[in-house]
């Protein structure tokens, strides 16, 4: 009787094998995933990619989101890196909409500063980090709101980001950039380590969700770690998430089994 | 049937949709009253763990998280005393000890014979043994999950501890019967079945004591003062004698139909974690049939029809008729179900017509629809009341209670407890166990659908 919505899944694209989009994706299509989260990569790469974006849109390639690849970001220490970083997003979001995909995702930064190791006290203060993020979450989110997408923030763990770990920051952060069309991108493996109750963090910050990005405690695919999946999923469900689940992860044993064995591992523990 | 106590306007059947949007709003109540180790009853009124709130949470919470429904009668049972007793409540270390009244500077149980475990504070007194059952249906939601945590293979020896304390220690009437000694102990806390029993107990006087759930509901649907002086007098006195069974002059005590027949469900379910753990489930299930003899032997009453309370004290039957006389029908094999159905749908408690089976007689000179335990229809029984119909094969009259349940936990915003008739919600909301034997019954819809 009760009407569940179906579980959407994507798998970003390097874990899957095939050295095409439209190969990639007839074993996503057949292991379960209903999408292939691409990866953007700095220099106007994503972009360059149009022709090759668009044939597989016109050959029923479901590519809903682009997750940054770069090795710097709109919350960089250098005020050229940030500019670049921005720059880049910005093409991203473009080209997102345009291949009829809904979201870029970025972390503020990643592997720049790590409050938790050597030398601890960051080049930056606290307000100073805030107010480079709010500034390049205005500037973005109004470029995606004008392209009719979503840019999304990723909290990241302590260990990768200094600024934004958890989801009530991210929140807070959003709140006060006051753009709709900024929202959290939220990754199981980080919440892991940073949120007390994952699943709570979830319903909590639930208005402000969109993205979610799944692997497990130990960053393999999900059902590799010990991650407690029927309450997440149950959370993520309870907030009227409509999105897809996209595979972001490292795999532990065959690639292909693993990529494999997470639609039905995942749709087993969902409600 | 056109009498104004009829019930009315319930969606009988509810849209998918309806039915999807309520199963997400009670994981959100049981996500969000999580503890981390536990489910608060209720964030505001109960902010600890309660002893039966935990069975029936976890049989909710197994089909949100299969591993928190273990890990819930997990903390109950690491709270276990020495001589096998479950408390009541497990006091939560992070609420303000005067956030709940009586609590742990009342209960002291350090100055009991038997010990609590190190780092726990506890109250003394017990609730109905549902953990055997909550434990075995958890384990049936998602036995890989179970089975890989150990989760039956160490709540064995705990659960058998604990009937064999009620079996050893509170068997004061001589049937093989366990005795309440409190009427919190029922789980029924504020039922006119215990009003003739309290009359002996000398209250502690009004003013030396200062309540704290008034503060977060309506006195109207609460216990009264004078009640309250008898319940902590009965508390303290039991206190006072060390929790000692056997020492204690009790002023109370009695045989509760409920509390009785949630032990032999249990016991059932005891001899299939017996089983499945490697141990010998006969004794488990000779013990039930015993006791299932013993309880329609000793309670049942075929002028009534139901089952009645038993005066410890006094030595009589107690002749209130109480939704706990109702309980055994979830009892396997019971002799009597066709009475006790033909009682339910009766006018006592009206089954169909009623929104949740009244918790007492409509008829009673004692009823009340609102106020605690005195009339209103609590989601735990019903759920109980439900298994008994589905087991006795009144399968109509159980998807009629379920639609009716369902309804009720929408509308209410999962209450505490609901006006039979109206089902008009009352006491706290976002209750955890309105929530948890909301889902499950969803889960049983979609099951048979």
């Amino acid at each position: 009787m009760a009407v569940h919505r179906p579980l959407k899944l994507a798998c970003q694209e390097q874990l899957l094998p095939g050295d095409t989009l439209q190969r990639k994706w007839e074993f996503a299509a057949r292991a379960g995933y209903d999408g292939i989260e691409l990866r953007g990569r700095g220099d106007f790469a994503f972009r360059d990619r149009l022709p090759e974006l668009r044939a597989a849109r016109r050959d029923g390639v479901v590519m809903p989101t682009v997750c940054v690849d770069m090795r710097h970001f709109f919350g960089a220490f250098d005020p050229e890196q940030r500019r670049d970083a921005v720059a880049q997003l910005k093409s991203q979001l473009s080209v997102i909409a345009e291949i009829g995909g809904g979201a870029a995702q970025t972390p503020a930064s990643y592997g720049m500063f790590s409050r938790r190791l050597p030398p601890f006290e960051p080049p930056r203060s606290e307000a100073e980090d805030r107010e480079v993020l709010l500034e390049g979450l205005a500037e973005l989110g109004e470029h995606a709101a004008a392209e009719g997408v979503v840019l999304l923030l990723e909290p990241l763990n302590r260990y990768e980001d200094h600024m934004v770990n958890r989801l009530d920051q991210a929140a807070d952060l959003i709140r006060e950039a006051g753009s709709p069309a900024v929202r959290i991108g939220i990754d199981t493996y980080h919440m892991n380590i940073e949120e007390a109750d994952p699943a709570a963090a979830v319903l909590a910050a639930g208005e402000y969700i969109g993205h979610v990005q799944v692997s497990d405690s130990n960053r393999f695919q999900p059902g590799a770690g010990h991650i407690d999946w029927p309450a997440v999923l149950a959370a993520v469900d309870a907030i009227g998430y409509t999105g897809h689940l996209a595979l972001e992860c490292r795999l532990s044993g065959d690639a292909e089994e693993a990529v494999a064995s997470v639609p039905p591992f995942l749709r087993r523990a969902a409600p | 049937m056109t009498s104004p106590t009829q019930a009315t306007a319930a969606p009988r059947h509810a849209g998918a949709r309806d039915r999807a949007e309520l199963r997400r709003a009670a994981v959100r109540v049981l996500l969000r009253n999580w503890t981390g180790r536990s489910t608060l009853p209720s964030r505001s009124l109960y902010p600890h763990q309660w002893s039966w709130d935990s069975a029936f949470i976890a049989l909710g919470l197994r089909h949100v998280s299969p591993r928190r429904a273990q890990q819930e009668l997990e903390s109950m049972l690491g709270a276990q005393w020495t001589d096998g007793r479950l408390p009541h409540i497990v006091f939560d270390p992070a609420t303000p000890p005067d956030a709940y009244f009586p609590g742990p500077g009342f209960w002291t149980p350090e100055t009991a014979a038997a010990q609590t475990p190190a780092g726990t504070s506890t109250t003394g007194i017990v609730q109905p043994p549902v953990h055997a059952f909550a434990a075995w249906e958890t384990h049936l939601a998602d036995p890989g999950e179970s089975r890989r945590r150990g989760f039956l293979r160490r709540a064995y020896p705990r659960l058998a501890a604990w009937h064999r304390y009620l079996a050893r220690h509170r068997d004061l009437g001589g049937s093989g019967l366990a005795a309440i000694v409190h009427p919190w102990e029922s789980g029924m806390d504020n039922s006119p079945l215990w009003d003739g029993l309290l009359e002996r107990v000398t209250p502690w006087p009004p003013g030396s004591f200062q309540r704290r759930d008034l503060d977060h509901a309506a006195g109207g649907d609460r216990p009264t003062d004078l009640d309250y002086g008898r319940y902590l007098r009965l508390a303290a006195d039991y206190r006072d004698h060390g929790y000692d069974d056997a020492a204690t002059p009790h002023a109370f005590a009695a045989e509760d139909p409920s509390f009785n027949a949630l032990r032999i469900v249990s016991e059932h379910a005891l001899a299939r974690i017996a089983a499945e753990t490697g141990h010998d489930p006969q004794p488990h299930e000779s013990r039930a049939r015993e006791l299932t003899r013993a309880l329609t032997a000793s309670l049942y009453d075929p002028g009534a029809g139901l089952f009645l309370a038993r005066d410890l004290v006094g030595g009589e039957p107690v002749r209130e008729y109480g939704a706990a006389g109702l309980v055994p029908l979830a009892v396997p094999g019971l002799p009597v179900a066709g009475e006790l159905l033909a009682t339910a749908r009766g006018e006592r408690f009206r089954l169909g017509a009623t929104r949740l089976v009244p918790s007492y007689d409509l008829t009673g000179h004692a009823f009340d629809p609102h106020r605690y335990w005195r009339g209103p229809g609590w989601f735990n029984v019903s759920w109980v009341i439900h298994r008994g119909l589905m087991l006795h094969g009144a399968a109509q009259d159980a998807a009629a209670l379920r639609a009716s349940l369902l309804a009720a936990a929408s509308s209410t915003g999962f209450a505490e407890y609901v006006d039979p008739y109206s089902g008009e919600g009352h006491g706290t909301r976002d209750f955890s166990w309105t929530a948890a034997t909301a889902l499950d019954l969803l889960a049983q819809e979609e099951a048979a659908a």
